[in-house]
Formats: C-alpha cells, structure tokens, sequence
C-alpha cells in the first residue's frame, strides 16, 4: 500500500480492504490454505484444483535448477533446453502423488518420441523410500532430491509450488508454461502439453 | 460516544452562562420535556436509532469487553493457527467435546465469523465516533470563545477587586496576560474571555483513533501476515516456501511468492531438565542451534533459538514451540529390499515425561505394504501393569515398542491422510509378540513381510513461522491511545471571563470568572486563584505606570519619588483624558507587558504549558 498517494480516500479504501478481509476471515485463508489438510502434519491436495496455462509472453523462465537424482546421478535442466519438459513436484509419502502417478509414468512413455521430457523434484522425501516409490510405479524419468526443499525455493519469483503435487510444463523455450495444482489426471496432463508442445492430442 | 462529553457539558455550561445574563433564577429546563410524547419512528428513524445505539459509547465499550471476552478462549483453548499438535491431542482427550467446539470456532478464535462480527461492530462503532468528533473539534479550535457572562460571580469560580486603571487599559493588560499563558481570547466590549484546554479533546480523539488504528493494525496483520509451523528434525532443513511448511495458514492477500524466502537447517537441539526435588521432569532450558540463509543462495548465518528468543529474518519471527523425539527405523520388505532408512517423528502424548506416539508407513514395501504404530519412551521404566511407561523426558532409556499392520495403507487412492495416523481398514496387525526395542533391535515379521529395525533416536523441534505486518503499527496505536488518554485526563477545559467598568467611586471594577469543565485531575481553583493574584498584580502594578504616561513621562525610568508626584496629578476621571491614557497604556503594555510576563518566574515555571 505503500507506493499509493497519501490520500483520504486511500484510509477509506484500506479501511474497506479490512473489513472485507476481517469479514471473511471467518474462511479459512486463501487458495493455499484451502489446499492444505488441516491436521495431516504435511501439506498436499487431495485433487486437481486449479490449471493454469501462461499465454505466449507472460511465461517466467525456469530457474536454473541442478542437483542429484535419487538414484545419485547429476542431472541439470539445462541439458533439457529446446525441448517440453513437465516437472512434476512429488513426494512418496505424499497420498495424491501416489495416485497420480501411473498418468505421469504412461504419459512420460507416450510422449517420449515427440520430445517431451518429464524430470520429478522430490521433495521431503527420505531416499529410500523416493527408490522404492519409483521402482512400484515404475518411473521411468529421473528425480532431483530436494530434502531441504531448497529447488522448490528456487521457483520463489516465478510460479512457486504452492502445494504438493504440482506439475508445471516448461515450453522449449525454457519458460514455464502452464501449472497444475493437485494430482493431475492423465487427460488433463496430455492436453495441456500438447498445448504447450504443438502437438495434436 | 457521540455527543462527546466533555462538548456537551461545555455546551452546558455555555447555556447555564447564557441563562444567568438574560434572566437570573430562569430554569432552561422548563416544563415542556416533562410532558410525555409519543413519536413513530420511521424506517430514518429507526437507522438513526440503531446508529446512535451503535455509535454510544456505551455500546463501544460493552464491544470492547466482548471482544476482551471472546479472545479468552483463545489462550485457554490450544489454537489451530498456533499448536495444531495441541488441538489434535485436544481431540483424543476429549473426543465428545472437541467436535462441538470445533464447530464454534473455538480452536480458531481470531478468525472465527462472530470474532470478525464484534471486531466490525467495534471498528463501525469508532468511526462512528471519531468522524464527527473530529469534525467537530475542528470547528470549534477554529471558534472563539463564547462572550463573557454578565454576571460574573455566579461562575463556579470568581472574584473581583477594584484598580484605578482604566477599563480599556485593564482589559488589555487582562488579555495581555491570558494570552501570554496561551489562553485563546476573545474580546468584546467591556470583557475578555479567555479558553485553553482544547488538547483535552484532542487526546480524547488520539485515544479513540489510536484504537482504531489498532483494530486496523490488526486487520492489517490478518490481510497480508502469515502463519506457519514446521516440524524439524536434527540435520534436516526447510525453505520458507508452503511446500515446505507443515501447516500454512495465509492471510487473505498472501500468495507464495510474498513469502520471504530464507532456509533453515537444524545443527542441533539441547534440552534440560530439573533431575530432582518436586520440580522434577520440568524442563529448565530448550537451545536449537540453527544455520539460516536470508536469502536463495546466501551466506549461512548462526542463531541458538530459545523458548521466547525468536530468530528474525526479513521482518518474519521463527518461534521455538515444542521438541519431541524421532526414533529412526530401516524397514526391509519381503523381497529383501529397504524401503525406508530414517527418522520417524513421534508426537508426544504425554508432555511431562515426553512418551510420544508415532506411525511408520511403507507404502512402497513388497509383497505388502507395511505400517507400524509405535510408542517412544525416552527413559524406560516398567509400569505397575506391565506397560511402558516414561519416568523422565530426558533420553535416559530409550525405548520403542511397536504394533506391526500389513494390506492396503489406503494412500493410493489420493486422499490425503495424517502421516500421524493409520488408516487401519485396509490393514490387518501381524502377531508379533509386544517388546521394548533398544537401539540396533529388530523385529521379524510372519508371512515373509519382512523386518523392521530401531536404529535410534534423533530430536525434533517445532517452529512457528509468523509475519504479522501489523505488529509494529499496533504497537504505536497502543502507545498513542495510552498518550491520549493520559491527555484527555490530564488537561482540563477552562475559560476564564474578566469584565472591567467604572465604579461607583472613580476606580474600575474588575471582576474575573473562571469555569472548568471535567477538572478529573482536580487543580483548576488554585490554577484561578494565581491568574486573578497575577491580574490583580498587573493591574496595581500597571495603573501606577499609567499615572506617569499621563505626567507626560513615558520611558522615564520608573522611580518611586516621580509615582508619588505623579498620582494626584491624574484626572483619572475625564473621558478624553481616559482615552489619552488609553491609546498611550496600550504602547505601554506592548513593551512593557511582555517584559512583565517574563520576567515573572512564576509564568515560566511551565505548569501550564500545554
């Protein structure tokens, strides 16, 4: 509020601006807090809330994340530069993660020859069970461990992970194109990267 | 609180000094208000009324205690926002109780619909107040003070005295001199009246704006402030990013991105506790050792967190808030592969002696999925009926016992679930025989399940993350209402009235009134007492300085020998040489008036300055 002129009718604004917000306090918070399970202890949508695509021109670029896999192998993502890449931010032991999944393993098979890619972030996980989960649903596409959550913090100035999951595509061009909240279906996922990639669906 | 007290009993007082000069022993209250009279009101009338009830003060102070009232719960019930743990514990204690409270809102006071509801009332309330005060105070520093009463002496306080000065040169010398003491004047023919006192209502106004700016503090904090906790174990970290909090509770206009975005890792946690006497058990001090980055990629810095010793970073308070135990487990499936190697957070259900319960779930194992339910007692003792009990919270005997499920977690189906609990639907429990594990132990489990090993333990400690935008505002509000109501108490309204005319016997009669209203902190008679010795000092003083400017000595120095020789000499009496003596006073006055009010220590001792 505070690049606004100092005027009589800024007080009158921001005293509306508090009413309607302590009058709706009563909800709980916003979008996010609306995303998140009171009591579960760790935050995670039950399902897809909400995508969003970026039009051409309002799509902020991908930081420039690298790390170690799960499995323990470099992996950068500039490497995937030039190509539709789909980050699906996951945890084993996050429960729509678990049943999102097989969409994600099938499309990232389907759509390997058109030149989409699909990197994971895992994120809160413990390694072993990060292995297994990719072993019992059978990812094929590699994961960066994210313990701290520190990739996550990267996409701070651009399209935060507000929940988790939450799967963004990334056009070839290195920006981030569309964004899905919650476990995405497959459906949802395919056409949304076809979208993005040009590809007919 | 509309009418303003303090105005209307100056409004009173005004009518009763009006009553006295017209008809003396007149009552203002006639007959005409005991008559009963029966009016309709209107659909008008009617939002007036309910506009007057809502702006009274007497219903802004019944909202005051309410909201006082309903924030009690608050700090008696654990709250959501706060100590999620708390409410879940709250649950399990009292599971017939806590889903009706629930339901009242009572473990979210603050955000509760009637909370917000008395909160609007009381905000509606205030500006309703303030606004036309405001309005009002304005117009009435821009008016003069009412004239002076004729009649003088029926003022609650009031005296007179003869000068041989005359009227005029009296009247200036009286405004010279309440002007000086910063009294606003007014001045008619044959009287002076004379107001301060105004920052009374100013600090009236502060106080009730200072409250309003607190509730808007508040909403403020509520609109762009967050709250978050974050349970962290030894060696781990977390980013301030809702991904990474446990529980993320924004304020309204709060998106991701308006989150600061520091980390922290947890180094270390060091718990002590009182090993004897009757405050055994009772911790003494809690000490994290953190390392935090600002900002993505900034330089690591070091901070011990304690209980009340919040770290700050970029304006957001991270508050040490509990600590527990994390036993750490390998479990390995049936097909001989581990498929989970760390620490489990275990919830504490007993807060005394830290016996803490927690779940293990293997969503991945095969040919099952597994799940455990555990308890962790950091110093094993065996109770009276054979159970495990925790005789210190300290980790003196550390020991876990486990209860083993196999089947179906039900975590596939993408319905989020408590990592805290087991949904026990899909599970069946595997006959394994109950034992205390120590660290290094393992259990087998039947049907080719696989086995589970208790590899030790690490601590946990839970951290509130909050920003609250509207904390520093709110403190300045409560300074400036606790300013203005010290004001308003403190500086009282007066007027004071002096009426100067010829006497019966040549002189002048002057006579001095003075009113206060609302004089809580009492003084005012001594304040009139002094004023009318100064102006009666002024004006001997001054009528023997007159007698030489009509001896045609008029910067002469003042010596007694040329008083003498002057005073007979005056023809007090004739008008023209009254105005003589009067047009040559007033030049008299302005020099030597502002001499004679600064060279009166008594006017600088500051008691009266505003």
């Amino acid at each position: 509020m505070s690049r606004l002129p100092v005027t009589a009718s800024i007080a009158i604004g921001a005293a509306v601006t508090a009413l309607v917000g302590l009058a709706t306090a009563g909800c709980d918070g916003g979008q996010i807090a609306a995303n998140v399970p009171q009591s579960s202890g760790q935050s995670f949508v039950g399902h897809s809330y909400q995508s969003t695509f970026y039009q051409v021109g309002q799509r902020p670029a991908v930081p420039a994340v690298s790390g170690t896999t799960v499995t323990g192998k470099p992996l950068s993502l500039d490497s995937y530069r030039g190509k539709t890449v789909v980050l699906n931010f996951w945890g084993s032991w996050c429960d729509p993660c678990r049943s999102e999944a097989p969409a994600l393993g099938t499309l990232a098979r389907q759509l390997q020859p058109e030149g989409v890619r699909f990197v994971g972030i895992d994120i809160r996980d413990e390694r072993a069970a990060a292995l297994a989960f990719m072993q019992n649903f059978n990812v094929s596409y590699p994961s960066l461990n994210d313990p701290n959550d520190q990739i996550a913090l990267e996409f701070h100035s651009t399209v935060p992970p507000a929940a988790i999951p939450t799967t963004l595509i990334v056009d070839s061009s290195g920006r981030i194109a569309a964004r899905i909240f919650g476990a995405s279906t497959y459906s949802q996922l395919k056409d949304l990267v076809a979208k993005v990639a040009g590809l007919k669906s | 609180m509309t009418p303003a007290p303090a105005e209307e009993e100056l409004r009173a007082a005004g009518a009763a000094g009006d009553a006295a000069t017209s008809k003396p022993g007149t009552s203002i209250n006639g007959p005409r208000n005991s008559r009963p009279r029966t009016v309709r009101l209107g659909p008008v009338g009617w939002v007036r009324w309910f506009w007057r009830q809502l702006t009274s003060m007497r219903t802004a102070l019944i909202l005051l205690f309410l909201l006082a009232i309903a924030s009690v719960p608050g700090s008696v019930l654990p709250q959501e926002g706060i100590d999620p743990a708390a409410v879940n514990q709250y649950y399990q204690s009292h599971p017939s109780l806590a889903p009706i409270f629930n339901r009242l809102s009572l473990f979210n006071v603050f955000s509760a619909p009637w909370f917000a509801a008395i909160y609007l009332l009381l905000f509606a309330s205030l500006a309703g107040c303030v606004l036309p005060r405001t309005i009002r105070l304005v117009g009435s520093a821009r008016q003069k003070p009412p004239r002076a009463p004729s009649n003088l002496a029926r003022l609650p306080a009031s005296a007179s005295y003869t000068t041989d000065l005359a009227p005029a040169a009296a009247l200036d010398s009286a405004a010279g001199l309440l002007g000086g003491r910063r009294f606003r004047l007014h001045r008619g023919d044959g009287w002076v009246s004379a107001e301060k006192g105004y920052l009374r209502e100013v600090g009236n106004l502060l106080f009730h704006i200072a409250l309003l700016a607190l509730l808007f503090s508040v909403g403020i904090g509520g609109i762009f402030g967050y709250k978050a906790n974050r349970l962290l174990i030894v060696g781990q970290g977390f980013a301030n990013t809702p991904t990474d909090l446990d529980v993320f509770r924004p304020g309204r206009l709060v998106s991701p991105s308006d989150l600061q975005p520091f980390s922290i890792n947890l180094g270390s946690f060091r718990a002590k506790y009182v090993t004897s006497g009757p405050q055994l058990d009772q911790p003494i001090t809690y000490d994290a050792a953190l390392s935090y980055r600002p900002q993505v990629g900034g330089a690591a810095r070091h901070y011990v967190l304690s209980v009340n010793h919040p770290l700050v970073v970029d304006n957001v308070s991270v508050y040490l808030i509990g600590h527990g135990y994390a036993p750490v487990f390998k479990v390995t499936d049936g097909t001989g592969k581990v498929r989970w190697d760390g620490p489990v957070p275990f919830i504490p259900v007993q807060q005394t002696t830290l016996t803490s319960e927690g779940v293990i779930k293997v969503p991945d194992a095969q040919p099952y999925q597994l799940g455990f339910a555990g308890v962790f007692v950091p110093s094993a003792v065996m109770g009276a009926n054979g159970q495990l009990e925790s005789a210190f919270p300290g980790p003196l005997n550390p020991r876990v016992s486990l209860v083993a499920f196999k089947g179906n977690l039900g975590m596939n189906s993408g319905q989020p679930q408590s990592v805290y609990s087991l949904n026990l639907k899909g599970l069946k429990q595997l006959p394994v025989a109950p034992r205390p594990l120590t660290a290094g132990q393992s259990v087998k489990l039947p049907d080719g399940a696989g086995s589970i090993t208790y590899l030790g333990y690490k601590q946990w400690v839970s951290l509130a993350v909050t920003y609250d935008p509207g904390q520093l505002p709110a403190l300045i509000s409560g300074i400036a209402a606790l300013a203005g109501l010290i004001l308003s108490f403190l500086v009282r309204r007066r007027r004071v009235f002096v009426r100067a005319m010829p006497g019966t016997d040549g002189g002048t009669e002057v006579s001095v009134g003075g009113l206060a209203r609302s004089d809580a902190a009492g003084g005012f008679d001594t304040e009139f007492a002094e004023l009318t010795r100064l102006l009666r000092a002024e004006h001997d003083g001054r009528s023997m300085r007159a007698s030489q400017v009509g001896d045609g000595t008029v910067d002469g120095p003042a010596d007694f020998d040329d008083r003498e020789r002057g005073l007979p000499t005056v023809p007090a009496g004739t008008p023209v040489a009254a105005a003589a003596v009067d047009a040559e006073a007033v030049t008299a006055q302005a020099v030597t008036g502002e001499a004679a009010v600064a060279s009166n220590p008594e006017t600088l001792t500051g008691r009266e300055e505003e």
